[in-house]
């Protein structure tokens, strides 16, 4: 009863005094409204690159010489690295007992003509034909580059979804020949459209055989290439990469206690790439909402000193009528969370409406994080009560008879 | 301990503030007793410690020297919580300036001292009822104090100070924010109040509204001057 009278009055005054309470409020509006933003923001970009990342799939990584390059020293020490070759994948493919499909992938960048059409910087894949089910790539229709055109150097292509737009609008592209890199190629197939990905199109490229690509581009130095192995399942992924591990250090010749001249990558290994990234905005988040939060304590408890003024002669009558100091300061303590419980709300609302807008208008799914919404109602009313017990301590040691006389 | 049908007893009690360097007495060594049932009148002039000596009846305060027994109790000595307590139970006042919470209604004014004393809900509210009934507000129970005349709101204020069944009502210049008329109607409600058995304390500078009382004492300078008795 007590308790429901507290909230009640809480409530009642925060309703009086509109603007008062805004003011009074702002601080944990925004310390929790930050929370929701940034991780329902965070959550829809890693949710989105999860995504984008699942095509790979989950027991499919890739090992290349090059890694996640995050600083100059690191490009300068892997560019010095072997190249990977058609032989080590071959190893791999002989070797490892864990790995059920090995293949692998070249790529680099050249323009695709038809007709007086072009389009320049189109990426180049060669691959082996087991990419499209490693890599999961869909063939919308026709098909993609075979075994049997990878073993007698057939020039055909599968093209992605934008050459075929760009390239042949309305027209069906199966058959047509085109201009990859100053050779002729024989579309066979085109794929599926896949989106963009941060802000780079994923449908602009042709796959041609592996074989077909040695033989006629020129491999230049910073080409890429990379082996391409899709595990048994799940749990013998790491089973997979220390077999590979081994092939492929006893075949480079890497010494003993020297690292690995390769790097793997997976799905899971680029997630926690960008999820080093991400964490970095979590930490600006905690930063802003620790000092609005802090903020907000500060003018909660200045406005239940108020609060504690104005109704010192209400603290007299409920004392004089058997109110202990518990009570008083329970009361007040309540009071002071409510307070704060309602800019945690206001804010988990306000926050949740931004992470809607970025949802709606941008690639981004953001999604209110239910953890960060209870932590930001825990964190509110925490505030409140930790800034409420001063000013609550305050209006309990107050004398009777003093503020009974208060006007 | 045995105070012989006393329900108040002081013994020598003293209240000395201490404004600075300066020790102001407002209380000097006053012995008094209160049987249980009477109806006594406290009065004095401004200044004469009248309002000190109701804060220690009251227990709102303590004396800085000397004993006093409430229903048998020593509450000379007890600490803040102890002295809630006491007023919760033993206490029922009714102040000049009637003391009720603005934003409440009567019924729940009423309730505030069942509240305190942690009476379950259901209870409460028919105890609040009952006491509102006495004093003839029943129809009012759901106005706030500002929906109700200076006399409704000192029915109130009464009704709240009977609903814990008080060992005394100790009623603070109960008429001085009053008109005649109604004043009256107040002091007849004092009257039928203790008439039914309750011990009634009230305080005042009036002599016309301290008659209605069986038994007048009269302080100046913190000293009781003299006692009258008004009715056998």
């Amino acid at each position: 009863m007590q308790f429901l009278e507290s909230i009640l009055q809480a409530l009642a005054s925060l309703k009086a005094n509109k603007l008062r309470s805004i003011l009074t409020l702002i601080g944990v509006i925004i310390g929790v409204m930050t929370v929701i933003a940034v991780t329902s923001i965070v959550a829809g970009m890693n949710r989105y690159v999860a995504n984008e990342l699942s095509e790979l799939g989950p027991t499919t990584f890739f090992i290349d010489k090059w890694g996640v390059v995050t600083s100059e020293d690191q490009w300068f020490k892997v560019m010095k690295r072997k190249d990977i070759t058609l032989a080590d994948m071959e190893a791999v493919q002989e070797y490892c007992t864990n790995c059920e499909k090995v293949g692998a992938m070249a790529q680099s960048y050249g323009r695709v003509k038809y007709g007086n059409q072009h389009i320049s910087d189109v990426e180049i894949h060669g691959a082996t034909p087991n990419i499209e089910e490693i890599t999961s790539v869909v063939t919308d229709y026709g098909y993609y580059p075979t075994d049997y055109d990878n073993d007698h150097r057939t020039q055909v292509a599968l093209i992605g979804w934008a050459i075929a737009d760009k390239l042949f609008p309305g027209i069906d592209p199966i058959g047509k020949r085109i201009t990859i890199a100053g050779h002729s190629f024989r579309v066979v197939g085109v794929a599926e459209k896949r989106g963009s990905f941060l802000g780079q199109n994923q449908d602009n490229f042709v796959a041609v055989p592996l074989n077909t690509y040695q033989k006629l581009f020129q491999k230049k130095r910073f080409d890429w290439f990379a082996i391409f192995v899709k595990a048994r399942d799940y749990p013998t992924i790491e089973k997979a990469k220390d077999e590979c591990r081994l092939i492929l250090r006893a075949r480079r010749h890497v010494p003993y206690k020297e690292e690995d001249d390769f790097s793997f990558q997976s799905s899971e290994s680029l997630m926690q790439v960008f999820r080093s990234f991400t964490a970095g905005a979590f930490i600006v988040m905690i930063g802003i909402s620790s000092i609005a939060l802090l903020v907000g304590g500060i003018v909660i408890m200045n406005i239940m000193f108020v609060s504690v003024k104005e109704r010192t002669k209400e603290i007299g009558i409920r004392k004089a009528l058997g109110a202990r100091r518990r009570n008083i300061l329970w009361q007040f303590v309540v009071e002071a969370t409510t307070i704060s419980l309602v800019g945690g709300i206001l804010g988990v609302i306000f926050g949740g409406i931004i992470g809607k807008l970025v949802d709606m208008l941008t690639p981004l799914p953001a999604a209110i994080e239910v953890w960060a919404v209870f932590a930001g109602i825990m964190v509110a009313g925490f505030v409140g009560l930790f800034f409420g017990i001063y000013p609550a301590m305050k209006a309990a040691r107050l004398d009777p008879v003093e503020a009974l006389r208060y006007e | 301990m045995n105070l012989n049908g006393a329900i108040i007893k002081t013994e020598n009690i003293w209240k000395v503030y201490e404004l600075g360097a300066e020790k102001v007495p407002a209380v000097q060594g006053i012995n008094l007793e209160v049987k249980k049932g009477e109806y006594v009148a406290i009065m004095g002039p401004s200044g004469s410690g009248k309002s000190t000596l109701m804060n220690l009846i009251g227990c709102l305060d303590t004396p800085s020297e000397g004993n006093y027994y409430l229903n048998s109790k020593l509450v000379s000595q007890m600490n803040d919580d102890e002295l809630a307590s006491i007023r919760n139970k033993e206490i029922g006042f009714v102040f000049q300036t009637f003391n009720l919470l603005p934003r409440a209604t009567a019924l729940h004014n009423v309730e505030l001292p069942l509240i305190y004393s942690g009476s379950k809900a259901e209870d409460r509210i028919e105890k609040a009822k009952q006491a509102l009934r006495m004093v003839d507000l029943e129809d009012r129970m759901m106005h706030r104090p500002n929906e109700l005349s200076g006399g409704q709101r000192q029915r109130v204020a009464i009704a709240r100070a009977l609903v814990n069944n008080p060992a005394i009502l100790l009623a603070d210049e109960p008429t001085g924010n009053l008109d005649t008329a109604t004043g009256i109607e107040i002091m007849k409600l004092f009257d039928r109040l203790h008439k039914s058995g309750n011990t009634v304390i009230l305080i005042t500078h009036e002599l016309d509204i301290a008659k209605y009382a069986d038994r007048i004492i009269h302080i100046r300078d913190g000293k009781i001057e003299k006692e009258e008795i008004v009715h056998q």
